[in-house]
């Protein structure tokens, strides 16, 4: 499997994973979650946990279960280290921890290293038999509601180390902090080559016209994605530059804002029958590979992110980028130089027509944008980042390590 | 004939670890900078171009106090500094506080960061590894120059003037005192390493070594 990668993730990537592999092999690594599908976590690890065992370490991915009332608390939970105002009480704490409880009773915990991803099973650490653990933390903590900030800490702070993806969402906590961001999948579904005939496929299934310029957002219905900003920014554009606007989107039926900002944003863009906005079912990566594929201009114009995966995935097609200067964003777009970055509706219409009107440049763009994700977001180089904080804790306390 | 003394290439890469420790403004990263681990600066100043593309500055810290303070001028006298001008982290910390202080002293009252934006010292730790190249004479290290990592030019030309200072790197040590060419490593020795990006510093050097390569190829030929 990890010769799939060869001439696709850099060579020094995949010879330090062979590398440590060699120095941590028969040694057991375990993964734990809260679902076996959906969500970017779980997509890295079904990938990630095979490249791992063959490398020569004992790898497991196990989940944690739990009832819909867990599920109802850790998404609280979830939303509040975000930044939104939940109360979770003590009785849900104790649920929290019960469900946990009765998961470690269940899961074989033994092993040289353990990654605990997110809050949902944090409290595992209470039932560490041996090992390194390790809490993963995929969110933004940078402002989040302070008490359950505080009450979730108590877990976190038992662990050996935690992962942030950004620097920013790092904690002032008692045990070492590494940053790691995440990654794409060169190889998945969503973003391996494409044959013509697979991109020409999608666009007619969706009825998308291929003979003007596309420009394209893929992104949930969410106020803080700004689809209406992106239709503003298309109708400035449309004055100069003949071209068509995609809006591609799933379903939020979690989200019960998202019906309304999708409805704001069809009334947005009523009477122009060259803005498509696609509802597509969960899962659609193929399409979205399509779209991205078959875009002049793939925009992230958000007001809050977390990390912005999708602006790696865009790039990663070699297309020239724009995204708003929030969360991981400016970490993938280097201003001018793999992509712009925009604060403002005009801006992004300004970027939009430079690159409609200076192909080259965004071909040069949207080239170097794709060997910055080669270098920096691949899933080689988070698997390699994971087995090196491993490794230094095996040999704490030096900051040059020889392999 | 005797036996040359092959040019292994090595890589690192570097493993980013927060300090906990943050700035929202100048007189913050002044207190940080006075007090933070080695390591730390050493991450924020020689590591810098490890990033792989050079934008405006040369140090985070200049980066920052030109883009998110938008103290302009003090981001290029920050940017002035040149980490392998000194002995040790100490002395360069010694001259990041001089520039800053000396600038406060006229700016008494600079701005805040905007909320987001602060700067935040990071460390990080760092792993050498060989990558399974090595080479023999010129025409070898041509070719493998063209295509390593940029990680190993980093640390072939970068991190190897702090591992064997005065402004000395693997490359032209190699070609000096193996290959014995001289000029050819005083020419790689030339090559400013603020002036490229990483990519920009593998042009010049496959530039130099290429001439070289031809030059003896037409001697072979007369």
């Amino acid at each position: 499997m990890i010769n799939q990668y060869s001439g696709v993730s850099p060579k020094g990537d995949l010879v330090l994973l062979q590398k440590l592999g060699e120095k941590l092999k028969k040694k057991s690594f375990l993964h734990i979650n809260s679902t076996r599908s959906g969500g970017g976590v779980a997509e890295i690890l079904q990938r990630m946990v095979p490249i791992l065992n063959e490398l020569g370490i004992d790898s497991r991915w196990e989940v944690i279960e739990g009832d819909d009332k867990f599920y109802d608390i850790t998404k609280k939970i979830h939303n509040a280290i975000q930044g939104n105002p939940e109360n979770i009480t003590k009785e849900m704490w104790t649920h929290h921890y019960e469900v946990n409880r009765t998961n470690a009773g269940r899961l074989n915990l033994e092993a040289n290293a353990v990654l605990i991803h997110d809050p949902q099973p944090a409290p595992l650490i209470k039932f560490r038999k041996k090992g390194k653990w390790i809490w993963r933390c995929h969110i933004d903590v940078s402002n989040p509601v302070k008490e359950v900030c505080d009450y979730l800490m108590r877990y976190c702070s038992k662990y050996h180390a935690a992962v942030f993806s950004v620097a920013r969402f790092a904690r002032a906590m008692s045990i070492d902090e590494f940053i790691i961001p995440p990654s794409i999948d060169p190889l998945s579904e969503k973003n391996r080559e494409l044959s013509l005939e697979e991109i020409h496929e999608t666009a007619a299934r969706l009825k998308i016209p291929l003979d003007r310029p596309a420009l394209l957002q893929v992104s949930r219905f969410d106020r803080f994605k700004d689809p209406v900003g992106v239709i503003e920014a298309y109708k400035i554009v449309k004055k100069y530059n003949d071209c068509i606007l995609v809006l591609a989107g799933s379903p939020a039926t979690d989200d019960p804002e998202g019906e309304e900002v999708l409805n704001e944003v069809k009334e947005y863009a009523a009477g122009d029958p060259d803005i498509h906005i696609l509802l597509l079912p969960p899962f659609s990566d193929k399409d979205i590979n399509a779209l991205q594929r078959m875009s002049s201009v793939i925009l992230q114009k958000s007001l809050k992110e977390g990390f912005g995966l999708t602006v790696s995935e865009a790039m990663w097609k070699g297309k020239p980028v724009i995204g708003g200067a929030v969360g991981g964003i400016p970490l993938q777009i280097v201003h001018s130089v793999t992509g712009f970055l925009v604060h403002s509706v005009e801006g992004a219409a300004f970027r939009i027509r430079q690159f409609l009107n200076n192909p080259e440049m965004a071909k040069r763009m949207g080239e170097r944008g794709r060997e910055y994700v080669r270098n920096n977001f691949l899933i080689t180089r988070q698997t390699r980042d994971y087995l090196s904080v491993w490794y230094s804790m095996e040999n704490k306390g030096k900051s040059v390590l020889e392999l | 004939m005797e036996e040359i003394k092959p040019f292994e290439f090595k890589q690192c890469v570097s493993i980013l670890k927060a300090t906990g420790r943050k700035a929202g403004n100048l007189r913050e990263m002044r207190d940080v900078i006075a007090t933070v681990s080695d390591e730390s600066i050493f991450h924020h100043t020689y590591q810098y171009f490890l990033k792989g593309h050079i934008l405006e500055y040369t140090n985070d810290f200049a980066h920052w106090a030109g883009e998110s303070l938008e103290e302009r001028a003090l981001g290029e006298r920050l940017s002035g500094i040149d980490p392998y001008g000194f002995r040790n982290i100490g002395e360069l910390r010694n001259e990041l506080l001089r520039v800053i202080d000396e600038y406060l002293e006229k700016f008494p009252e600079p701005r805040e960061a905007m909320h987001g934006d602060e700067f935040y010292f990071n460390q990080t730790i760092t792993l050498t590894f060989p990558v399974g190249i090595w080479v023999r004479n010129l025409a070898e290290f041509l070719i493998a120059v063209k295509y390593i990592d940029a990680g190993s030019i980093y640390y072939h030309f970068y991190e190897a003037r702090v591992r064997l200072g005065e402004g000395v790197d693997d490359f032209s040590a190699w070609i000096q005192n193996v290959v014995l060419n001289k000029e050819l490593a005083d020419r790689i020795r030339s090559i400013d390493p603020f002036m490229h990006s990483i990519d920009g510093i593998r042009e010049h050097i496959v530039e130099a070594v290429e001439e070289e390569v031809k030059k003896s190829m037409e001697i072979i030929r007369q």
